[in-house]
């Protein structure tokens, strides 16, 4: 990557671009359905097409470590997917999660498939203006208006710049102008014939927004540096006293990466696990290391919180606040980490 | 929304009990950090029972914890939806009566979680859960003791169909039918929050975990996804109480409840059954009676 590039391009100017990518890529989007959610989804044409839809509840992470997908059939490895994709609107949480599952799948150990995915994709992000209460990315080394792990970041117009609205999930933001910032040299070929540059005070108005947008986050926690002391604690079954044991707070989390190898039918599965299932740690013998909701949330705060940060020097976890949000009994992590008694 | 008399009368009962040793510890409602929301609870001291909350955010079947304390003297403060769970755990010999003792609290519905934007909701515009339109207000009446204001009587059922939408979508064809939770399913991420939450889903190993043999793929693509939301929906046949729970907790938005209540009409209407209305019943699935319809065996 030479310089940094940044353009203001017009919604029609982006829309037209995007008609011209259909062509030759599939484009994923995320959709609001009413009442149920924000999905990411396949799109066909350009009409009607809304970008700024508050945040998809599954991450892009589906797209690559995919909740499921067959890795061997008939006895032969599944050749890799080659279809070209470009994902646009995804949140800067998302692409740091990739960034954190890169330390993972594709440094000492190469996940062919991770890989692939990786590189037959193009993540267009759009930056946040407004956070929910579960949001804590600022608190996590992340921002709202970051474009790591991405290839490129939108913001919405500036003058369209909305104080904090309590909850952006059911917002809307119709925008007719983007700014964008372009980060690889891939999404440098699709942007650089669009709209124009920056003037000098569009850019310092810029930055200024870009500090408003982070501070509008309000839930900010310090992770303690060390959990060494409290491992034995009680504060664990004592948090961990209400989780039911299902899998939405690891399915849905950006960062969370365990997956279980299923064989049927002479084909090898490889589809998601989560350290919440009572089952994950069960033993052939019968015998369980994590028997009680006590252990199995402990090792979801601890990989996040300590072993992680132990291996690959920062935490497993981007403040997205999709744990929390969706949580059927709203068990917040952020506050369970905060609160832990590491003076014990 | 919030009354502040249940309130007191809850903690006041919950503190004696405790006190009495007559319950080893309270299953009930605290407010969420954030002040609006709510969140389960387990109350084992009496100082702590000044935590107890009780309005439209109690959205929790508390039931389903009701596992998590063998051989414990449980208090529970519940709801109807509770409550009519709990008769179907007693019927099924899940739970011994000496065990539970019941606080029943009249309930004025619960919110609608997918429908309101939970933060920013006045009391006046809280969005009432469908399920709770035909009940609230609802005073339990199957209990150890009742918190109610006693105000207002429990309602007679109104005389609309409660299955009119059930109905409708009976009427439509196969293949729109098929779409509808073709669309749908593929969604689901298989997380098992809707097994999960649900009292009613006690299996010491659920089917969907067998792996020897295995009854249904474990991929979340249309084909395993379909076998598991409908085997879910089967098993509950008949012991569904439309908690509503399984809808509330799915991240992906799949209307669970739609299938519940077909089965529950199924069942009403075939065999005069609903489930979770007296302990001395026998489970609809465990009894048999001769007048039982039969048009299936031909």
């Amino acid at each position: 990557m030479s310089e940094d590039m940044q353009r203001i391009i017009t919604k029609e100017e982006l829309n037209a671009k995007i008609k011209e990518l259909l062509k030759e890529n599939e484009i994923i989007i995320p959709k609001q359905l009413l009442n149920k959610g924000i999905f990411y989804q396949k799109i066909l044409d350009t009409d009607n097409l809304v970008l700024a839809e508050g945040f998809a509840t599954e991450p892009i992470k589906k797209f690559f470590l995919e909740p499921s997908s067959w890795i061997i059939k008939e006895g032969k490895d599944l050749e890799q997917a080659q279809t070209k994709r470009i994902i646009i609107g995804a949140r800067p949480c998302e692409g740091r999660g990739l960034e954190l599952l890169d330390k993972i799948f594709d440094a000492e150990y190469k996940d062919n498939f991770y890989i692939n995915n990786r590189q037959r994709t193009l993540i267009i992000g759009l930056a946040c203006d407004g956070p929910d209460r579960c949001c804590f990315c600022a608190s996590m080394g992340g921002s709202p208006v970051e474009a790591r792990g991405m290839d490129a970041l939108l913001y919405t117009p500036l003058e369209n710049f909305m104080e904090h609205k309590g909850n952006s999930l059911t917002g809307y933001t119709f925008a007719d102008k983007y700014i964008v910032e372009v980060i690889t040299d891939k999404a440098k070929d699709i942007f650089a014939p669009l709209g124009k540059e920056l003037d000098a005070e569009t850019k310092k108005n810029w930055q200024k927004d870009k500090e408003k947008r982070i501070n509008a986050l309000q839930k900010k926690i310090s992770p303690p540096e060390s959990m060494d002391d409290i491992f034995q604690s009680d504060y664990w079954k004592e948090v961990s006293q209400s989780c039911l044991s299902c899998g939405v707070c690891t399915y849905l989390c950006p960062t969370c990466h365990c997956f279980d190898l299923v064989d049927e039918a002479r084909k090898r599965l490889r589809c998601y696990d989560g350290c919440a299932f009572a089952d994950f740690t069960l033993e052939t013998s019968g015998a369980n290391p994590r028997p009680t909701k006590k252990e199995r949330y402990r090792q979801r705060v601890y990989h996040k919180f300590d072993y992680f940060k132990k291996n690959f020097g920062e935490n497993l976890c981007v403040g997205c606040g999709r744990c929390i949000r969706h949580c059927p009994v709203k068990i917040d992590i952020a506050e369970i980490v905060a609160n832990a008694p590491i003076r014990l | 929304m919030v009354n502040k008399e249940l309130v007191e009368e809850i903690k006041k009962k919950a503190k004696e009990l405790l006190e009495a040793k007559q319950v080893d510890l309270i299953i009930g409602c605290q407010r969420a950090s954030d002040g609006v929301l709510a969140v389960p609870v387990f109350i084992y001291k009496k100082e702590d029972v000044e935590k107890l909350v009780w309005d439209a955010y109690c959205v929790y079947n508390l039931a389903n914890f009701l596992h998590d304390f063998p051989g414990q003297k449980v208090g529970i403060i519940a709801k109807a939806c509770d409550i009519k769970s709990i008769i179907v755990l007693l019927q099924e010999n899940q739970l011994k009566r000496e065990n539970v003792f019941i606080i029943g609290v009249e309930c004025l519905g619960v919110v609608e979680e997918k429908k309101t934007d939970k933060y920013r909701v006045k009391a006046e515009d809280i969005v009432y859960h469908e399920k709770c339109r035909a009940c609230k207000p609802s005073i339990p009446v199957f209990y150890d003791l009742l918190i109610s204001r006693g105000l207002k009587k429990e309602q007679p059922a109104a005389e609309e169909d409660i299955y009119a939408e059930v109905r409708k979508f009976e009427a439509k064809s196969l293949e729109e039918r098929f779409k509808f939770w073709e669309a749908e399913f593929k969604r689901c991420i298989r997380c098992y929050a809707c097994r999960q939450v649900c009292p009613m889903c006690y299996c010491p190993r659920c089917v969907a975990d067998q792996s020897m043999p295995s009854w249904f793929s474990k991929a979340a693509d249309f084909s395993g996804n379909l076998s598991w939301n409908l085997t879910r929906a089967m098993h509950l046949a008949g012991r569904c109480i439309d908690c509503g729970e399984c809808e509330r907790a799915c991240p992906a938005g799949i209307p669970l409840r739609e299938l519940n209540r077909k089965l529950q009409k199924e069942i009403k209407e075939m065999f005069n059954y609903e489930a979770g209305l007296s302990t001395d019943k026998k489970p609809l699935l465990a009894g048999f009676d001769k007048n039982d319809p039969e048009e299936f065996i031909k």
